[in-house]
Order: structure tokens, then sequence, then C-alpha cells
């Protein structure tokens, strides 16, 4: 196409193709844009190939000249939402389009740089949370106080839940033991304080862990033709929201009897 | 105004621990602002919220594919704060309530009408990114 010079295998172009999938499908990216970019990466090199992407594994298949085939398969375990990720991938695989990198190593290292990005430290996050919190009580017509509460709620939450991947035990469990929490904290601090309202205390409290986002951008996947990761998403976001409310209601449930 | 200075905090703080780069994080949370405003002022109208969220999400896909053409970054990392305010996680989190009650109409209510303002965002933005995405095709032919 281009006649640039190559001087990498094919396994080594699905290689980066692949890394370059598994970092954006890791941050949250849709499929379309994962499959885009894993195309665009090998035709960036001239080289053939089919990917199939789902929300847990990607597969790649290039083909070579001589008619050989190379596949590689990546299972992927783990879902976030990293949107600098998403951004600093889509301009590599941009970028390539006008000077490609002929060297193996380097567009390696680039990707790991990438994928290595830890992001706003720990306590950047903590804060944000608890501010998310606080708001979305006022936005459903809290009071302040209600929305402290909130705030003190969701960032012992978001501590949780941060220590609880790092040991990497199933999510579920995860979410479920984040609504006791929810539930019981929120308990406590209607008893001590009684003319708060207990409703909007949980909605702050649980309001970064509710899969409305996972539920809408499982519908977009629908739309754009991915049905296999569609469904994926949206059981995926009933199974989240059935954790969290298990959670609060058994705690809440224990109590009123 | 009290809205705006919400739904703005409202979708700067989802967007940090999305880890949005420093750049963008500013033009994220305005992405939410537009959003909130024309989904709460349809709402106060018509009392629909489908029919709101749909509205909200249509300007916010707007915005973004705007933003995206302008700062070169892809539409998403301003769709998912911008839509942050206005997705169905409470909605869906009343479901559940509602079926461990046993209140079972009420859990069916509320479901559909989750899936549908989830729905109607999605398609929001898709319609919005498709628009753009038709007139940058024709205007390079």
């Amino acid at each position: 196409m281009k006649g640039i010079v190559v001087n990498m295998n094919v396994h080594q172009v699905t290689s980066i193709a692949i890394r370059a999938g598994k970092i954006l499908l890791t941050s949250g990216a849709e499929i379309y844009r994962v499959e885009d970019t894993i195309n665009r990466i090998c035709n960036a090199y001239n080289i053939r190939c089919d990917s199939f992407v789902l929300p847990t594994g990607i597969f790649i298949t290039a083909y070579e000249d001589s008619g050989e085939v190379t596949t590689l398969v990546k299972r992927i375990k783990e879902r976030t939402i990293d949107l600098k990720k998403i951004e600093l991938v889509n301009s590599f695989s941009r970028s390539l389009k006008d000077s490609t990198p002929s060297d193996f190593v380097k567009a390696m290292e680039l990707l790991n740089s990438i994928e290595q990005d830890k992001g706003y430290p720990f306590w950047i996050r903590l804060v944000s949370a608890s501010v998310t919190a606080f708001v979305f009580v006022l936005i459903f017509n809290g009071n302040i106080r209600e929305g402290i509460a909130a705030a003190i709620i969701s960032s012992v939450i978001y501590s949780f839940k941060e220590r609880v991947l790092q040991i990497g035990i199933f999510p579920y469990l995860g979410f479920f033991i984040s609504g006791i929490i929810a539930g019981g904290m929120s308990l406590v601090i209607t008893t001590l304080f009684e003319d708060l309202n207990i409703y909007k205390i949980i909605i702050g409290a649980i309001i970064i862990l509710l899969p409305g986002m996972a539920m809408t951008n499982g519908i977009k996947d629908a739309l754009y033709g991915d049905l296999t990761s569609s469904l994926n998403r949206i059981s995926e976001a009933v199974f989240t929201v059935t954790a969290i409310g298990a959670g609060v209601a058994l705690l809440l449930f224990m109590a009123l009897r | 105004m009290k809205q705006i200075i919400l739904s703005f905090v409202g979708s700067f703080a989802p967007a940090i621990f999305f880890n949005t780069s420093k750049r963008n994080l500013i033009w994220a949370g305005l992405s939410g602002v537009i959003g909130w405003i024309i989904y709460i002022s349809i709402f106060v109208r018509t009392g629909n919220i489908v029919i709101s969220v749909f509205a909200g999400a249509l300007s916010i896909g707007v915005y973004s594919e705007i933003m995206a053409r302008i700062l070169k970054t892809p539409a998403t990392v301003y769709t998912l704060p911008g839509i942050f305010p206005i997705v169905p996680g409470v909605p869906a989190y009343n479901t559940i309530e509602y079926l461990v009650k046993h209140d079972l109409e009420k859990a069916a209510s509320t479901g559909i009408e989750t899936i549908a303002s989830a729905g109607a965002i999605a398609f929001g933005i898709m319609l919005m990114s498709a628009a753009f995405r038709f007139f940058t095709k024709k205007n390079k032919k």
C-alpha cells in the first residue's frame, strides 16, 4: 500500500496489535473501537488480519504472503474505565499512519508505558468518590448533612473496593460486601441522627458502584451490532446491581425486623 | 445556578476516577452540565423521563463529537463522564429494592424504565456519532 520498509515479522506486528487491543479493552473501550484499532495497526504494517473481540477475550489472525497463518488469543479478566489509556492508545494507533516505528522493542516499550500509567493518586480518587456521593445526594434533593454522611460511607466503600481489587477475589462478592457496608453504616448514622433520610444516604453512598454506565454501554454495543458483548455487559450490570441491592437489603431487613 | 454547579461537579468528579487526562477534565465536566440542563429543562415541562434523557444524550453527543474534533481525542472521553448524571443507576437499584420488598408491580415498572432510559441514552449518543461520521465521510469525497 504505502511501501514502508518493514523489518518486523508478522508475529511481532500481531503482538503489538493484541497488546494495544488488550489495553483498550481493559480500559473499557467499545468493541468496535478495539477491532478498529487492531485492524489499523495491522494495515499500517501492510498485513492482512482478522480480529474478533469479545469483552472477555481477543482473537487475532494474520495472514502471511507465504500462506502461513499466525493467530494470537488473549484472555481478558478485569475491566475498568480508564479514559486516559483509551486516549493514549488511540493516538498511538493513529500516529502509525504517518510514521511507522520500525523497531519492535520501541513500540512495545511505548505500549508498556501506557499500560503502566497509574493515573491519579489514591487520595485524589478517594476525594472525588466522596465528592460524587455528596453532589448526588444534593441532586436528589437531600440536605447537606445527608450529603456528608453519604460522602463518608462512599469513601469507606471506595477504599475497601480498591483493596479487594488488589487481592483479587471475585468482583461480585466485593459488590455484595460494599452493599452491606453501605446499609450498615447508613443504619448506624440514621439511628444516631434520626432526622436524616436513610434512602438518600444509601443512594449517594453507592452511586459510584451502580452500573448505569455498564447498562448504557451494553445497549450501545448492541446498536453497533456487537450482540455478544452487549448481552455480556448487560448481564454484568444486572449481576452488579443485584449484588449491591442484596447487600443493602440484607442489612436493612435484619434491622427492621 | 445551583443545578449548573452540581452537574458540573457531578461529571467532573466521576471524570477523575475514570482517569481522564488533566487537559480534558474541565471539558468533560462541561459536557455533563450541557446534558443535565437539557435533561432537567425538558423533564420539568413534560415529566417524561425517557424523552428528556434522550434529549440530554443527544446534546452530549453533539458536544462530544465537536470537542473530539477540536481537541483530537476520542469522543468517549467526553460522553462517558457527561452521561454519568443522567445514567439510570438509581432506578436500577430501586428495581432490586422493590423486588426485595416483594412489590413486584413497582419493580417491573422501574425495571422497564431503567432499560428504556439506558436505551434512550445509548441511542442518542449513537445517533450523533453516526451523523457526524456521515458528514465527515461526505466531506472527504
